[in-house]
């Protein structure tokens, strides 16, 4: 009975190790601290309304953001420094603690890190920081007041919530995470070998906000090839859009192969099936194919938003056009399309022969050319330009000089007879993050450095963006030059301990170093944003075209207003914006406005999806199947609710406008003096020295 | 909600279907699924030819129910929804055909011990000669022998070759033929395998590598066990 | 200033209609990309029974022909029932989805029938890897079509109740995408699983 009511939860599932009870102690106290403190502030009505059943994109993305960038510290960034640590620590001639052999980490523990971080960064984090940018920024670029379906956006974001929760909820009910690697390779991941919960908790997390991914990537899809504004053709679309286009495509095609991948695993694990067993005929190694037939393809489909969006900003600081539009956007679709015929260089090593590797490593080295091509289009747009070095290109800047790297290393991983030296050494782990931090997270501070403030109406403070992008130079050097080459000296991944004649361990106390550095860059991050929050006045974007940028998310004031466009822009040229500001500006028409209701359908259905995922790890199969009911309910209701818009009369359009100009013009912004003026980090440090002695003294958070 | 009145038509007419392209289409759609079903049930082909007809014969009846039923490259802006369904019938090519290329590359390297499957790759690749030592694999291929299965009796029971000859089995029975080395009691390996599977109707060719007289049998039906004997070329090898 | 408000309902209409009918058809294809990846395991692992029967051994030929020819005829009726719809025709689309809805349900209680004597003979999904592919393959394509029906009837009761709208017009014209669909990847179950078990 208690095992049809509860399943295979125990008391032993509870926390009662100290990371597991470290963990829940954080995330319980952060919970409970934001409760308190909406319900002090009588913020739930507002929360509720204004942030979480909204619909708007620009609201969902910066929702995106805020949990991308909580993972990336609280989890990711967190393991990435309890690795390096364990591994300076690692020495065969090192003392062990907690239950490690050396260092401080067991080999269980070490091996649930390095699977939580990949996971983590890959989709919660990547995928988030992407998601957000598109999100907020390719509907104002082509026109749009929303997406194509508002309520698949908000039901992706509440997915993408859900698997949130569950790759963070064996800290509460479990203890233990896959120990597996990112991918969980079969057979190990299958029940014989993983017959902890960790790799459920695994399997449902990706499952469900893979499936939050697909429908987001429907609706981008259907929104950029169906809601342009008129006369914007593909090809004067701006390189962003495109390249949120060809990415969008490759994960509609390859994410689904994921979701069939995970069924099949989990149906070996559920179902005692034997599509990977070693036993009565299964073939672990089709699970390696699948995965990577999906894995290969998504660190393109992370990257390629970050091409377009570097296209957008070399032009922008090098006060040029894109050099050659076509170039770089065939560039962009060449990627895409190679990137689905190359996943075999995963595993080069597993035995399927020569013609075969030949084959998959032609290909891969065949990915070069169109990225080259992108790299040289920049280069053409720089030259001639009048370039500014505002944080935005000195993050593309970091990323050439980092994801070249990555790059050619990545060629000299694609030919097979070299690769069997280099797989799975840390020479590999090197290549892949000199790509992932280079290109896509470079990427994504460079996106969210150029349009904060078309986002917050101010923008960043340049002086502390500068240290700490120098500071993720500097570390990231530290971290990962020393990797590629104890890597090629033979260390391989995922190792906890090694042996002390190696002579690794300077390496790997480098690389902590680098770290740590890199931790002072986010740190500075953060600093950099609560800065600009101070002198916001000063650094109020009163045009909404802080850059003179060029496409038509400039055009409309920062923030942008709920329905985006007052009047959606006629577009006749590339680079419509600029076209604008030579040709004049239109003139203001005001019509009728039909805008999505908000909804908490997205948050109930993903409510009752997380309760599938949750029940089928635990085998309480009526908690599966109810919610599974809950979820086909919900589903119901939303399709049959006709109202589901409203409509804002032109009226009404013309007196929000009318009243956002008065209210900018009232603004007292004080004058931008240039980013060399903005404030420097002593000079924050005071402030915040005295904003805490100020809030103890008087006990207000805030002057009123 | 509308105030329209309900049949007011909610697009052009060329977008969904008339009655006459369903029924069309439902009749090509039987016809294309009689034919293939008929040519397994009687056998009339066989083998590989068969294989390619019945995927033919499913290929056509999908694009009928496409265009018939579901009105691909109808309507307002078709171009789309064409160029999605082409890519992703393509992606499905790569997946499918894909996965069977790499996994039975995969499956058949896997088979064997490791000195037996250097040898084996050593022969798939006609390299005769390592560092000075010869591997054993032959440069050239000489005559070519046949041993015919035909109701679960092998012809020629006795085969006498060269090295470096062919050996082929041609399975005419119609369950799937599998030839172990050695006899039934004491199986053995010849070349790095120990036993060839032949499908109803299909051949498959041995590289005669080593010397000496080797049994073999049909594992299914152990009745005789037949033999081939190779012996020197005379002064190549 | 009504005519243009109604045209401007209209169009706005016909602009969502275009933009739903094209997502899910792109979701179509994500389906139809899942289904590959159970169709490239089948075709991975089919072969693999561990000495137990293989397909031929197991299938009957008839009744997987049966299947077919009912889910095609379903797949027409449900032509002919769109047709009812895009006329506004409330009874008709009632009897010939009834109709299509009836024929599924048919097609559902043979394949069950086949699985359960599989199960009855002992050869469960956990059996072998082929066994595994093979139930996979066809149960996947049955809980769509379970799905399917369970759409279809939701949206008959609802149609049943409130009549003919343009907005279940619509619906009704994606559940009949679904079912098209269904029966193509039914063509190439029927040829790969059933028809090649025999090559």
């Amino acid at each position: 009975m208690k095992e049809f009511l509860i399943g295979k939860l125990s008391m032993e599932a509870l926390p009662h190790e100290w990371f597991t009870i470290g963990g829940s102690a954080f995330f319980g106290s952060l919970v409970i601290f934001l409760i308190i403190l909406l319900t002090v502030t009588k913020r739930w009505g507002w929360l509720w309304k204004e942030w979480l059943t909204s619909v708007d994109p620009k609201k969902i993305g910066i929702m995106y953001f805020i949990v991308a960038g909580f993972m990336l510290i609280a989890r990711g960034g967190l393991e990435a420094l309890m690795m390096w640590l364990q591994q300076a620590l690692g020495s065969s001639d090192m003392p062990g603690f907690l239950g490690a052999t050396h260092g401080y980490l067991s080999a269980e523990h070490f091996q649930q890190i390095f699977t939580a971080h990949g996971n983590i960064m890959v989709f919660f984090v990547a995928m988030g920081f992407i998601f957000g940018l598109i999100n907020y920024i390719v509907p104002l670029q082509i026109g749009a007041r929303d997406l194509a379906s508002p309520f698949l956006n908000t039901l992706g974001f509440w997915l993408f919530v859900a698997g949130v929760v569950m790759v963070n909820m064996f800290f509460f009910v479990g203890g233990e995470y896959a120990a597996t690697g990112w991918l969980a390779v079969a057979p190990l991941s299958g029940a014989e070998f993983s017959p902890g919960t960790g790799m459920d908790y695994l399997i449902w997390s990706l499952q469900i906000s893979g499936i939050g991914t697909t429908l987001g990537a429907i609706n981008f899809i259907m929104t950029i090839l169906r809601m342009r504004a008129p006369g914007m053709t593909l090809w004067k679309m701006p390189a962003f859009t495109w390249s949120s286009l060809c990415s969008m495509i490759m994960a509609v095609t390859v994410f689904p192969l994921l979701t069939a991948t995970l069924f099949l695993i989990f149906f070996d694990r559920y179902f005692d099936t034997h599509f990977f067993t070693t036993t009565l005929g299964g073939n672990a190694m089709m699970y390696t194919n699948l995965i990577w037939m999906w894995g290969h393809p998504e660190v393109y489909i992370l990257v390629l938003p970050a091409y377009g969006l570097f296209t957008e900003i070399v032009s922008t600081f090098s006060r040029k056009r894109i050099a050659n539009y076509t170039s770089n956007i065939i560039g962009m679709i060449g990627v895409s399309l190679f990137a689905l015929s190359v996943w075999l260089h995963h595993f080069f090593t597993m035995g399927a022969g020569a013609d075969i590797n030949a084959f998959f490593g032609v290909m891969t080295m065949f990915i070069a050319i169109p990225t080259t091509v992108l790299v040289f289009t920049w280069i053409a747009t720089m030259r001639g330009g009048r370039i500014r070095f505002t944080t935005p290109m000195l993050w593309f800047l970091g990323f050439i000089a980092v994801f070249t790297f990555g790059g050619v290393t990545g060629v000299m991983l694609a030919i097979p007879p070299a690769d069997f030296q280099f797989h799975n050494s840390l020479f590999l782990v090197a290549h892949f993050h000199s790509n992932v931090i280079g290109g896509v997270l470079f990427g994504v501070f460079a996106g969210i450095s150029y349009w904060f403030p078309k986002m917050a109406g101010f923008r960043l403070n340049e002086r502390i963006g500068r240290y700490a992008f120098w500071c993720w130079m500097i570390g990231f050097s530290l971290s990962f030059i020393p990797m590629y080459i104890v890597g090629l000296m033979g260390a391989t991944r995922r190792l906890d301990t090694y042996d002390a004649a190696s002579g690794w361990q300077p390496f790997y106390v480098l690389m902590l170093i680098g770290g740590i550095v890199i931790a002072v860059g986010v740190a500075l991050q953060l600093v950099q944003i609560i800065a600009s929050v101070i002198q916001k006045r000063r650094l109020h974007d009163a045009t909404g075209d802080p850059w003179e940028g060029r496409s038509l998310e400039w055009s409309v004031s920062s923030p942008a207003p709920s329905y985006n466009f007052a009047t959606i822009p006629k577009v006749t040229t590339r680079d419509a914006y600029w076209e604008m500001k030579q040709q004049g500006m239109p003139a203001r028409t005001y019509e009728d406005i039909r805008m999505p209701k908000n909804t908490a359908s997205g948050i109930y259905i993903s409510f009752f999806a997380f309760l599938v995922g949750f029940g089928l790890v635990w085998h309480i199969n009526w908690l599966a199947i109810v919610s599974l009911i809950g979820v086909i309910g919900c589903v119901i209701v939303r399709t049959f609710n006709d109202d589901t818009e409203y409509t804002i009369t032109a009226a009404e359009v013309e007196k929000m406008e009318e009243a956002r100009v008065a209210k900018a013009k009232a603004l007292h912004a004080e004058k931008d003096t240039g980013p060399d003026e903005d404030m420097g980090l002593i000079e924050f440090v005071k402030i915040a020295i005295t904003w805490a002695l100020n809030v103890i003294r008087t006990r207000q958070w805030r002057n009123r | 909600m509308s105030k329209l009145p309900d049949n007011t038509p909610t697009q052009p007419k060329a977008e969904h279907g008339t009655l006459a392209s369903y029924v069309i289409g439902f009749i090509l759609s039987l016809v294309f699924t009689a034919i293939p079903y008929y040519l397994v049930v009687t056998k009339t082909v066989t083998g590989n030819a068969l294989l390619a007809t019945i995927l033919t014969f499913a290929v056509l009846q999908m694009a009928v129910q496409i265009f018939f039923f579901l009105h691909l490259g109808r309507g307002p802006k078709p171009l789309y929804n064409v160029a999605f369904f082409v890519s992703t019938v393509g992606i499905i090519l790569v997946v499918v055909l894909g996965s069977i290329f790499i996994m039975d590359h995969l499956n058949y390297n896997i088979m064997m011990a490791p000195k037996a499957t250097t040898t084996k790759l050593a022969q798939d690749e006609g390299i005769a000669q390592v560092g000075g030592e010869k591997t054993g694999a032959c440069a050239d291929i000489g005559t070519n022998h046949q041993v015919i299965v035909q109701n679960g009796q092998m012809k020629p029971l006795r085969v006498e070759a060269h090295l470096c000859d062919s050996l082929t089995f041609i399975n005419q029975d119609a369950a799937t033929l599998t030839i172990m080395f050695g006899s039934y009691a004491k199986p053995e390996n010849y070349g790095g395998e120990i036993g060839v599977s032949v499908r109803s109707g299909r051949t498959k060719t041995i590289t005669l590598n080593q010397l000496g007289t080797h049994a073999f049998h049909d594992h299914l039906h152990p009745g005789a066990t037949s033999y081939f004997t190779v012996t020197k070329n005379n002064g190549v090898y | 200033m009504a005519e243009s408000v109604v045209t401007g309902e209209l169009n706005h209409e016909a602009e969502v209609n275009d933009r739903v009918m094209f997502g899910f058809w792109v979701y179509l294809m994500t389906d139809l990309l899942m289904f590959a990846v159970l169709f490239a395991v089948y075709a991975v692992l089919h072969g693999n029974t561990v000495g137990g029967p293989t397909g031929s051994e197991l299938f009957s030929q008839p009744q997987a022909l049966a299947e077919t020819l009912i889910l095609l005829t379903s797949s027409f009726t449900c032509g002919i029932g769109m047709i009812a719809a895009r006329r506004g025709n409330k009874n008709q689309v009632l009897a010939w989805f009834t109709l299509t809805f009836l024929l599924g349900v048919a097609f559902l209680s043979l394949e069950l029938l086949e699985f359960g004597e599989l199960i009855h003979e002992g050869y469960t999904l956990s059996s072998n890897a082929f066994l595994s592919s093979f139930s996979v393959l066809v149960g996947t394509h049955g809980l769509h079509i379970i799905s399917g029906l369970f759409w279809m009837f939701v949206t008959l009761l609802y149609i049943l109740v409130r009549g003919l709208n343009r907005q279940l017009v619509r619906k009704l014209a994606l559940l009949s995408l679904f079912w098209h669909f269904l029966d193509i990847v039914w063509i190439f179950i029927f040829t790969i699983v059933y028809l090649m078990a025999y090559v």
